[in-house]
């Protein structure tokens, strides 16, 4: 289990690694490698040449921006998991890393490089679409922002053009008596999740919902946002009954769940409805408690 | 495997169907067709290369034998690919109606897959599965489409 022949180029800059990219179409960069060295070691990928991203600076770190967070793409899971401004700002976040695969994945894994990848069941970038973060490409001509709502368009299929890497993710700041849930269902911890949940739900001064997003992932080709289920829940008291109604809609109507060898859609859709309920009276729980 | 599906075309079925016994069409329908050559009246042989995201599109043999034809209502295909990932085998159904000014398409097909890809991959089977096909219809569509303008053209 050894990968095929690479070429290995290791950039000083991020201006360099994009015009490494750019002059080279076969190369693919090389962020935590969790996935695609495995898929390389397989031989089910083959590029001719990486290009690896570890000493670009420009994608290190995490700050605050405004009232929200600036975070690298270069981040690891494990500093996700353990820093102190997204505990406070996006605890979202810390709370959907553990589920992750294992600890030495999360080591070395990056927030920026499990986007990038894209995997239909991976928990972050579900995360992204529940907090309504901003990522930040940059490739030969320039810089730009995407939203993650038109970010991921398909399985294992980004809006990252040729050349272009994923450099930071911005995320919004976190809105007053809001609070946040993440749910997911996997056989055994760190296998890839049968269904998951996560979600943002904040209260108006009724303590009726003001605004809520919800994420679904490993129930189709990519991260799904439950948007019926959103509808269904905006301006309504966020009751047990409304909690039920909203979780019954994102399980009917806002997935179209696989059946493979691990589940049937059935049995997706079944999760889907628990354990968006769950994460509902989670975030609501957080929410009420949250003041502001 | 089980995939089963509808598509609508917008045509009466005999030009649907003239469309898909056409391997020139099937060629550039078929995502990551090489080649695909009618080599016997109800037999295709051809190579395609299919990669999705991480995974390097490697080339397999694929040969498509037609049975059970009814014009312009119905056939039977058995799929037989093989490539150094794997392997795939099985029948698919292809039915046709038409409903008003178009044809309703409804397939189903039974696949087996096996190999590195089955082993590695099984959990996306589907999904890629359903994308490719719905890849493949759409493109057949747009080839539908394109027949038809060139046909309303004055010759």
């Amino acid at each position: 289990v050894k990968p095929p022949r690479f070429e290995y180029l290791r950039p000083e800059t991020l201006g360099e690694a994009v015009s490494l990219l750019a002059a080279r179409p076969d190369a693919k960069p090389l962020a935590g490698g969790q996935s695609l060295i495995p898929a390389m070691n397989f031989r089910l990928a083959a590029p001719a040449a990486l290009v690896d991203l570890a000493r670009l600076e420009e994608l290190r770190g995490v700050r605050a921006q405004g009232d929200g967070l600036r975070i690298g793409a270069l981040t690891t899971h494990r500093e996700l998991e353990h820093n102190p401004l997204i505990a406070g700002h996006a605890p979202l976040l810390a709370q959907a890393v553990p589920h992750i695969a294992h600890p030495q994945i999360r080591s070395r894994g990056t927030l920026g490089g499990s986007l990038a990848h894209a995997d239909p069941a991976a928990e972050l970038p579900a995360v992204m679409l529940a907090l309504g973060a901003l990522l930040e490409l940059t490739g030969p001509s320039g810089t730009r922002q995407v939203a993650a709502d038109d970010f991921f368009l398909g399985l294992f299929l980004t809006a990252l053009a040729p050349g272009e890497l994923i450099t930071a993710v911005t995320l919004p700041g976190r809105p007053p008596r809001s609070g946040d849930g993440f749910q997911e269902f996997a056989r055994r911890h760190g296998d890839y999740a049968l269904a998951g949940v996560t979600l943002r739900l904040a209260l108006d001064g009724a303590g009726a919902v003001h605004t809520v997003r919800i994420a679904l992932f490993g129930v189709g080709d990519g991260p799904v946002r439950a948007g019926q289920a959103e509808q269904a829940l905006r301006g309504r008291a966020p009751d047990p009954a409304a909690r039920a109604e909203a979780a019954a809609i994102a399980a009917e109507a806002d997935c179209d769940p696989p059946s493979d060898i691990h589940a049937s859609a059935a049995y997706r859709r079944q999760l889907v409805r628990v354990l968006t309920r769950r994460a509902l009276e989670a975030a609501l729980t957080r929410a009420e408690s949250s003041g502001g | 495997m089980n995939v089963e599906g509808s598509h609508r075309f917008a045509a009466a079925p005999p030009a649907v169907w003239a469309l898909l016994m056409d391997p020139a069409v099937l060629a550039k329908a078929m995502p990551g067709t090489r080649r695909l050559e009618r080599v016997a009246p109800e037999r295709y042989e051809g190579v395609m290369a299919v990669g999705i995201g991480p995974i390097t599109a490697a080339e397999f043999d694929l040969v498509i034998t037609l049975s059970e034809l009814v014009p312009p209502r119905s056939y039977t295909m058995q799929i037989d690919g093989k490539g150094s990932f794997g392997f795939t085998r099985g029948t698919a159904q292809v039915e046709l109606a038409a409903e008003g000014d178009v044809t309703v398409m409804r397939y189903q097909a039974e696949l087996q897959v096996g190999g590195k890809i089955a082993a590695l991959g099984q959990r996306l089977l589907d999904s890629v599965s359903k994308l490719l096909i719905r890849q493949g219809l759409e493109a057949l569509s747009r080839e539908l489409e394109r027949k038809l303008a060139e046909g309303e053209r004055p010759a």
